[in-house]
């Protein structure tokens, strides 16, 4: 079991987590809620790293990241360190590549919510911010907690974007299943059966809990 | 175009009006006083809910302004813009699909909205107000818990505990059953007693409109046609449109001429005295009118004609449709416009009224009611009405 | 929110571990450089991490920054060419001969004989033509320097279009050793040093190919701009008698 790279896994799950699901639950809100022109190309973007290969991802980051580049140049300027072999790079490409896991279901979640909910509530006298904490968030909660487990499942199994990002330096951009690959070309058969079977009790998990939410009851639309 | 109701009316009023050319098109004004409930009634696309919206705050028209107990919360004209939004109109809303928040009892839906009262005076009054609907008992409740009715009471509640300036009712009683309609409505009707604010009710049921409103407001395409009480309209349309919305047949054309005895309406081969109106009328100009079916009078079969009888018209029976205790008649003149009225079906037996009978009735002269500078072009409607 | 973002990684970009040095190696000196490391370590109490790999790869990281601290190719040429391009400052040492050897697993096939080592390889082409399916593997011939090998001595047998059906590429010759020991393969053209490593050497059955068949894989490293007191001492370190005796039992020349 190699725990750097456990550890590595887990911190681009929690970060990636942790930077999604505020942009999940502006945008997803914004997406189910408004028009604008636009919208369409947007959402389309948003659900291209679904169907782009991976490797297609990685190469266009890599060439982006480098410091030649508009993106690697300004991180470098800014905070001098650089994008391609850093953990700072391969959350970025996380990032990325998880938007649409993250943003979907909790915009299906808002699709759900009836548009003369927020109405009734701020006819009730509920501010914007007061109808979006005490009425919309109590009914879109499952759609979070889906696309809180779908991006972290999703980004503990990445490999290709981040193997081209982030070079599979130990401790810094090695992740579980690059060690897997690792393991397996080293004839290692035990520390990658190990941290397989790790990584698919995570998985199947996270499908438990996510299939578990869509099968509970939901409110009913009284 | 649309016109007021009484040009006195008190500056505590609510007073809309809205005009834009699109993508709804509306072009209507109204008032309704405190304690007064008006119906907007119109066909769907008339723009009632965009109107009602209006007043909410959760739609500006591109010009227009609504008022309400001395106060501006919507202003839209020239240069000028401004809008309150929902929350500082302190309006009562009463959904079409109640738009209860599913996550909270009945008894938090109340609350939620008594943000103005102290938080530890809202439990008990919320359960109050759930008590004047008659839910007391029901507060734990979930709207998935809840018949359509206890859910509609509870709108209401909701709608009532926030202390409105306003309360606005989109066609809250359409998703029920009809005996469950008429329960709320007999208790709107009664909890009016106990509040006195402008309330404004979305309609299409024009039955529903004539037994709670005390004004009627008739919209057509986003017009405000006509503005009056039930009898009023129903009475006195402005427009053959008017009457044909309110489901009101016996719109004819005519023309007032210079007879001997004075003027009078001529209609087909005859002239009828008319009660009020005719000096107001340019004779040789062809018009409008309509008569309520109250005012047609059938002529007793055998009984002798006695002296004078008002207007009387012959005709023959061209239709009888019984619909349980009345029955629906359709009398065809000799040009060809048809008489529409209803008399207990028992009456009909007892004059043994048959379909092809000549028979004589009489017009009313004071319900004859003119519509000047209207043409009708319901007179074919008139003539193929049932048929 | 992105200014949220900026901070954050802000953070995450300051050195996450001021701490062991990273060596780039090829893949032929998997088992090998573990060993060294490990005696490195008894030795001295410095640790080091590593990372396997082709030697192609790595120059193209090297190039893009890869904060690799000493770089173990295992040919010259990827060297130079750092070198002439200038991402280091020198042109490194060599540290080891490989040797390219046909591997194949214990046991199931005809050993071939060290007077026609590529008799697999021509058997295989036989059965292929008439329909049987084994595989011969070698590494990526682009960017792994045993590959490279590998197609100097099938192109100077005259067999490399002949076997061009049945050839499957790993991407570093580690993984060309883990497809030639697999069920679908007769064998494959892999690094010496794998096939004798303890791990390995019961599963598979090695034949050395002469090394006048292909470019010499003189290995070379090379230290980079980055590397720090642990990654000199490192280089130094493997230069020495007793690195020099444990490549030689992992069946490179160190002469």
């Amino acid at each position: 079991m190699d725990w750097s790279a456990f550890s590595v896994s887990l911190r681009l799950a929690a970060f990636t987590c942790l930077f999604l699901l505020p942009l999940g639950i502006w945008w997803g809100r914004v997406l189910a809620t408004t028009q604008f022109r636009g919208k369409g190309l947007c959402e389309a973007l948003i659900a291209l790293p679904l169907v782009l290969p991976p490797t297609v991802l990685g190469f266009y980051l890599l060439q982006q990241f480098g410091r030649d580049a508009p993106l690697g140049g300004t991180w470098a300027a800014l905070t001098g360190g650089g994008l391609n072999f850093t953990f700072s790079g391969i959350l970025l490409a996380s990032l990325i590549a998880n938007l649409p896991f993250a943003i979907q279901p909790i915009q299906r979640a808002f699709e759900h919510v009836p548009a003369n909910l927020r109405e009734a509530a701020w006819c009730s006298g509920l501010s914007p911010w007061q109808t979006l904490w005490r009425i919309e968030l109590p009914l879109v909660w499952q759609g979070i907690l889906s696309a809180a487990a779908l991006t972290f499942a999703h980004t503990l199994g990445e490999f290709g974007v981040i193997l081209l990002v982030g070079g599979a330096i130990d401790g810094e951009t090695r992740t579980l299943s690059i060690a897997i690959y690792d393991r397996v070309q080293a004839f290692d058969e035990q520390g990658a059966a190990s941290m397989s079977a790790l990584l698919l009790v995570i998985s199947l998990a996270t499908l438990g809990l996510v299939y578990g939410l869509a099968g509970k009851r939901r409110w009913s639309r009284g | 175009m649309g016109s007021l109701a009484s040009a006195g009316g008190h500056v505590d009023d609510l007073i809309v009006t809205a005009q834009q050319a699109g993508p709804i098109p509306l072009n209507a004004s109204f008032r309704c006083a405190p304690g007064e409930l008006l119906a907007l009634v119109g066909p769907s696309g008339s723009g009632k809910t965009t109107l009602l919206r209006t007043i909410a705050g959760l739609y500006q028209p591109q010009q227009g302004s609504v008022r309400c107990a001395g106060r501006e919360w919507f202003l839209a004209q020239s240069g000028q813009r401004h809008s309150l939004p929902p929350q500082a109109r302190q309006i009562g809303m009463v959904f079409q699909d109640y738009a209860l928040f599913p996550h909270l009892t009945a008894l938090q839906n109340v609350q939620l909205a008594m943000g103005h009262l102290p938080r530890a005076q809202r439990f008990e009054q919320a359960a109050q107000w759930l008590s004047k609907v008659r839910l007391q008992g029901l507060e734990a409740r979930y709207p998935s818990e809840l018949s359509g009715g206890q859910r509609q009471r509870v709108a209401l509640a909701r709608a009532l505990a926030r202390e409105p300036q306003a309360l606005l009712l989109d066609e809250p009683f359409s998703a029920v059953d009809q005996v469950t309609r008429r329960r709320l409505q007999r208790e709107l009707a009664l909890l009016r007693q106990q509040i006195s604010i402008p309330i404004i009710l979305v309609t299409h049921d024009l039955e529903e409109a004539t037994a709670l409103a005390d004004q009627i407001c008739v919209l057509h395409n986003g017009v405000s046609l006509q503005q009056g009480t039930p009898e009023a309209l129903f009475r006195k349309p402005t427009s053959p449109l008017v009457a044909r919305l309110l489901d009101r047949h016996n719109v004819f054309s005519g023309e007032v001429v210079e007879t001997d005895a004075g003027r009078r309406l001529q209609w087909g081969e005859w002239w009828l005295e008319v009660a009020e109106g005719l000096d107001r009328v340019e004779p040789g100009k062809p018009l409008a009118w309509y008569l309520p079916p109250s005012d047609i009078v059938l002529h007793r079969r055998g009984r002798p004609s006695q002296g004078e009888r008002e207007n009387p018209v012959a005709a023959t029976v061209s239709e009888m449709v019984v619909l349980g205790g009345m029955t629906s008649i359709s009398l065809r003149v000799s040009h060809g416009d048809m008489l529409r009225f209803d008399i207990a079906t028992h009456a009909a037996k007892r004059n043994q009224l048959s379909l092809g009978e000549r028979v004589h009735v009489s017009l009313l002269a004071e319900g004859i009611h003119l519509m000047p500078s209207q043409r009708t072009h319901t007179a074919s409607h008139n003539k193929r009405n049932l048929l | 929110m992105r200014a949220l973002l900026l901070l954050c990684g802000w953070l995450l970009s300051a050195p996450v571990m001021a701490g062991a040095p990273i060596v780039a190696a090829a893949s032929s000196l998997q088992f090998a450089l573990k060993e060294a490391a490990a005696q490195f370590t008894q030795q001295t109490g410095h640790t080091l991490r590593l990372n396997f790999g082709s030697s192609g790869n790595f120059r193209r990281q090297i190039a893009q920054g890869a904060p690799f601290e000493l770089f173990l190719s295992a040919d010259e040429g990827f060297v130079q060419a750092l070198y002439d391009e200038g991402y280091v400052d020198n042109a490194g040492v060599i540290y080891a001969r490989g040797r390219l050897a046909w591997v194949q697993p214990t046991g199931r096939y005809s050993v071939p004989s060290e007077q026609a080592p590529l008799a697999g390889v021509q058997e295989a082409i036989a059965a292929w033509g008439e329909g049987q399916r084994l595989r011969i593997a070698i590494a990526s011939p682009e960017h792994a320097p045993y590959g490279m090998a590998a197609r100097d001595v099938l192109q100077k047998a005259d067999l490399w279009e002949a076997s061009e059906p049945l050839r499957v590429q790993g991407e570093n010759v580690s993984q060309a050793m883990q497809f030639a020991l697999s069920d679908e393969a007769r064998g494959g053209l892999v690094a010496y040093s794998l096939a004798v490593a303890p791990a390995l050497a019961e599963r598979s059955e090695a034949v050395l190919m002469p090394e006048t068949w292909h470019t010499p894989l003189r290995q070379r490293m090379v230290l980079t701009p980055q590397a720090g007191e642990v990654a000199h001492a490192f280089y130094e370190w493997l230069q020495q008698a007793d690195a020099k005796a444990m490549f030689e039992t992992y069946g490179f020349s160190t002469d």
